[in-house]
């Protein structure tokens, strides 16, 4: 997808962030314009999970602003995060493993009859369509994620993520722990995604998915911000060394 | 609560509250047949069955819900005796019977709210919580009732709803006591299986960090799930006076335990996230049958204790088997 | 005041100044300075052993992970073991080292149980405890049963269990302290230790560096029956009988004295000092409240809210300083 020029859909200017004594975040700069994917990389304790749980609302930044869409913002919650269309993708916590598949794609949004009684029918239904349009084809919205593999269980909160019209999907660690055909199920899911021109921010240690999948790179060390780089202008075998570097320069 | 097609999700609920039914069916034929004289389905028996093994019951659902989400609450015995000598004291101040029991389930409210808040705010696990004030409400109510029996005798005031109400008989026989229990059960059922609340309460206790980024306020699901509990142990407490005429500082002793033990045999995890309605609903069944049917065949009371300690590690076992064969034929 | 910081990162710490805060409060408050009459310190000291002992053990099974509600079942079982055998006229020596191996192959039950079937220990536990103490209640009828005329003051045995060193110092004391240096020095200098630190910090990872965790864990298990059984030996000789009512509450005392002393209930945190702390702490509050001459209810409920101040204290300390 094309760069839009102008104004970048999230802009994060200046954040700093503390954990206790540790300084994990300091002053860092960061942005993705419309229908861009960007990939987060670095080593482990990098900061790029800090950086997106601050843009996922899941924590705070104790210094520096958040623009969304030109306007200044403020995520303090994950549900101010989802307001804005930013859906989030963890590695652990993204399903509750004995729900369903429908339940667990409508978490917290569960559509209502009158008192709050869950409309199941158009729960199924929905479900079905958002697996459908990420083309995951599933038995039942019923089965419990569980029994699902861990490919389809990526699938089904990129589903989530997808029906509720975000705007920016933030994948933090999708390929870890799956195996080769998986991770090249959960790589096209993305490019679906990217079909749908939404936002997306791809966090990993694995270069190559990375590299096959967005088009800019954004190396992190040590709670800082390394290098900008697009895809045209550089290889995976120089990301890694920039990656391996950076985890030694101050 | 069909909706025509068979889900799968409903077998898979079903085959594992099946288990649990077939257990119980067998206990009541096996009384029926074994008891001196048939005694386990006379129908005196059965009213007394009824009315105070649903006083139990009635916690144990709370109790079941609670661990749905993915807690435990050893207080509740202690939140019964607390209720009643609230109960108590009011009625000696002789406020009306209504405002008396209302008030006691408030109460009840009340101590479940701070067994949540102490939970949820100190971010400690809710088997300290619960351990803590199990031995501060109890201690509270035996140190200013002076630890003793007290005769609280209800239908000396007259009141035309409040007997009936905890203690009466629809159509002469059904107890109200197992009425309630239904009742309870149904409600909460629904608010369990069919609510969006239920379906925070289910990932609460599956994994809390999923919904808490799904934005679930899971502080506050735990919560009310602690205010539930509260509030059935005040209604049982009223109901208790309302039967015995009286306050006994030894009241629900022992009640937490059974409670675990009833959810567990109506196959809810410990760990959270598993369980249903139903399941809680026939394992607290279970278990009073159980009381109820040792006493009837003029067992020592001991012999519960090892029928008890069987069912639990049986109940756990089988319902471990099935989930692994549900996973299984799911691959 | 390095050394003060350093002191304080330990979890034992606060247990510690607590400890100290309590006695220090109860020397100077309890009318005629009750608390630290040498009398009262010698009743002290002869019982919070009973528990004490047998916390030690549940706090060694909550560091690697797991629980023991049956405490307050197998302890009068191993109790009457003890009693029945020495009316069989087994002589106590070997009454009493019956009631340990009893002690030993019921904690070996609820460790087999717990590990062979994968279900968590609050469960198996709450089944064994339900289950033993039926089959007690049963076998004795519930009947108490003296011993003194077979276990008479002043022997040898007697006095092994119920005597009294230098004439003041009670041996049920020392017995404690004997157990805690023993378990102080496996959970802290062994290797085995080291397993119990890992199996209930992250057993996953600990099964991955080879450690059999199913077997640190019924080791656990077992120390905790064999505790018991001491437990219940040591107190049947200073009562001069079987009880039924024995242990009764243990289970969650022996917890609460766990988590004052600063154990986690995760699993993985814990050390003996606070172990012992937190087992000497409950009874110290429980005598100075009495000799307060606060009302015996009031006690508990007393001790309920100092368990939950404390943990909060704890939990809140954990997250400043993390």
């Amino acid at each position: 997808m094309e760069r839009q020029n102008g104004e970048p859909l999230v802009r994060m200017v200046n954040i700093h962030k503390w954990f206790g004594r540790v300084y994990a975040l300091r002053g860092v700069d960061f942005e993705v314009y419309r229908g861009e994917t960007v990939g987060l990389i670095g080593d482990n304790g990098a900061g790029k999970s800090t950086l997106i749980k601050i843009l996922s609302g899941y924590h705070q930044a104790d210094q520096g602003e958040i623009y969304f869409e030109g306007q200044k913002v403020r995520i303090s919650s994950p549900r101010d995060a989802r307001k804005l269309g930013i859906e989030t993708v963890y590695q652990e916590q993204a399903l509750a493993p004995n729900l369903s598949i429908a339940r667990n794609i409508f978490m917290g949004r569960e559509p209502v009859r009158r008192w709050g009684i869950i409309d199941r029918k158009v729960m199924n239904e929905e479900s079905m369509k958002a697996l459908a349009n990420l083309g995951l084809r599933l038995r039942s919205p019923d089965l419990p994620v569980v029994t699902l593999s861990g490919g389809e269980r990526q699938g089904v909160a990129i589903a989530r993520a997808l029906h509720f019209k975000a705007k920016l999907v933030i994948l933090d660690e999708p390929t870890v722990a799956l195996s080769v055909k998986e991770v090249e199920e959960v790589l096209e899911f993305v490019r679906q995604l990217q079909r749908e021109g939404i936002s997306v921010i791809f966090i990993t240690h694995n270069l190559y998915h990375a590299y096959d999948i967005a088009e800019r790179f954004v190396v992190m060390a040590r709670g800082k911000k390394m290098a900008d780089v697009k895809k045209k202008d550089t290889s995976p075998e120089e990301l890694s060394q920039l990656v391996i570097k950076s985890a030694f320069a101050e | 609560m069909n909706d025509g097609r068979m889900s799968l999700g409903r077998k898979l609920l079903l085959s594992r509250s099946s288990s649990v039914l077939i257990v119980l069916v067998v206990l009541v034929l096996g009384f029926a047949i074994l008891s001196p004289e048939h005694r386990f389905v006379d129908p005196d028996n059965l009213k007394v069955l009824l009315s105070l093994g649903s006083e139990f019951s009635i916690i144990a659902l709370g109790v079941g819900l609670l661990m749905v989400c993915g807690e435990f609450d050893l207080s509740v015995g202690s939140i019964l005796v607390f209720c009643s000598f609230v109960f108590l004291r009011l009625f000696e101040a002789q406020v009306p019977l209504f405002f008396s029991a209302l008030t006691t389930i408030l109460v009840g409210a009340a101590l479940g709210i701070i067994n949540g808040l102490i939970t949820v705010r100190a971010q400690i696990p809710s088997f300290v919580t619960t351990l803590g004030t199990m031995m501060m409400w109890r201690g509270l109510a035996l140190l200013f009732s002076g630890g003793e029996q007290k005769g609280c005798d209800v239908s000396t005031v007259p009141s035309r709803y409040f007997l009936p109400f905890f203690t009466g008989r629809i159509g002469g026989v059904f107890p109200a006591q197992a009425f309630w229990f239904i009742v309870f059960a149904v409600f909460l059922g629904i608010l369990l299986h069919y609510h969006r609340f239920g379906n925070w309460i289910y990932a609460t206790g599956d994994n809390r960090d999923a919904a808490r980024a799904m934005g679930i306020n899971t502080d506050l699901v735990k919560t009310v799930c602690f205010m539930i509990v509260g509030v059935l142990c005040g209604f049982v407490a009223c109901a208790q006076i309302a039967r015995t005429a009286c306050f006994t500082s030894r009241a629900g002793e022992g009640w937490e335990l059974k409670a675990v033990a009833a959810s567990v045999v109506g196959g809810t995890s410990l760990r959270g996230g598993v369980g249903s309605m139903v399941g809680i609903f026939i394992g607290a069944l279970t278990i009073s049958v159980i009381e109820n049917g040792l006493v009837v065949m003029r067992i020592p009371y001991f012999w519960t204790y090892v029928v008890f300690g069987l069912v639990i590690i049986f109940s756990v076992l089988s319902s471990m088997y099935i989930e692994k064969k549900q996973r299984e034929a799911h691959r | 005041m390095e050394w003060v910081r350093n002191f304080l990162r330990y979890r034992a710490a606060n247990t510690f100044l607590v400890f100290i805060g309590l006695v220090m409060f109860f020397s100077l408050l309890t009318p005629n300075y009750l608390f630290v009459d040498r009398r009262n310190l010698a009743a002290l000291g002869k019982l919070f052993p009973d528990l004490g002992v047998v916390a030690l053990g549940v706090g060694v099974l909550m560091i690697c992970g797991e629980f023991d509600l049956s405490v307050s079942s197998v302890l009068p079982f191993c109790s009457y073991v003890f009693v029945r055998l020495l009316y069989r006229g087994f002589a106590p020596f070997w009454a009493f080292w019956a009631a340990l191996g009893v002690g030993a192959l019921l904690g070996l039950l609820n460790g087999l149980i717990t590990v062979k079937t994968k279900m968590p220990s609050f469960i198996t536990t709450l089944g064994t405890m339900m289950f033993w103490r039926g089959v007690l209640y049963i076998w004795s009828k519930m009947m108490p049963a003296g011993i003194r005329n077979l276990v008479p003051s002043g022997s040898l045995f007697e006095r092994t269990f119920a005597g009294t060193v230098g004439s003041f110092f009670p041996v049920q004391a020392l017995w404690f302290a004997l157990f805690a240096v023993i378990l102080g020095i496996l959970l802290h200098y062994h290797r085995f230790g080291n397993w119990i630190y890992a199996t209930g910090d992250n057993r996953d990872a600990a099964r991955a560096m080879g450690i059999n965790t199913d077997l640190v864990k019924t080791a656990c298990f077992m120390i905790v029956g064999v505790l018991c059984g001491f437990s219940a030996c040591m107190q049947a000789v200073r009562i001069g009988s079987f009880a039924a009512t024995q242990g009764i509450g243990f289970e969650l005392r022996a917890i609460a004295a766990c988590v004052v002393g600063g154990t986690s209930l995760r699993g993985g945190v814990g050390s003996m000092p606070g172990i012992v702390l937190g087992a000497l702490t409950i009874p110290i509050l429980d005598n100075g409240l009495i000799l307060l001459r606060v009302p015996v209810f009031g006690i508990s409920a007393f001790i309920g809210i100092a368990t939950i101040l404390f943990v909060v204290l704890n939990s809140y300390v954990e997250r400043k300083t993390r």
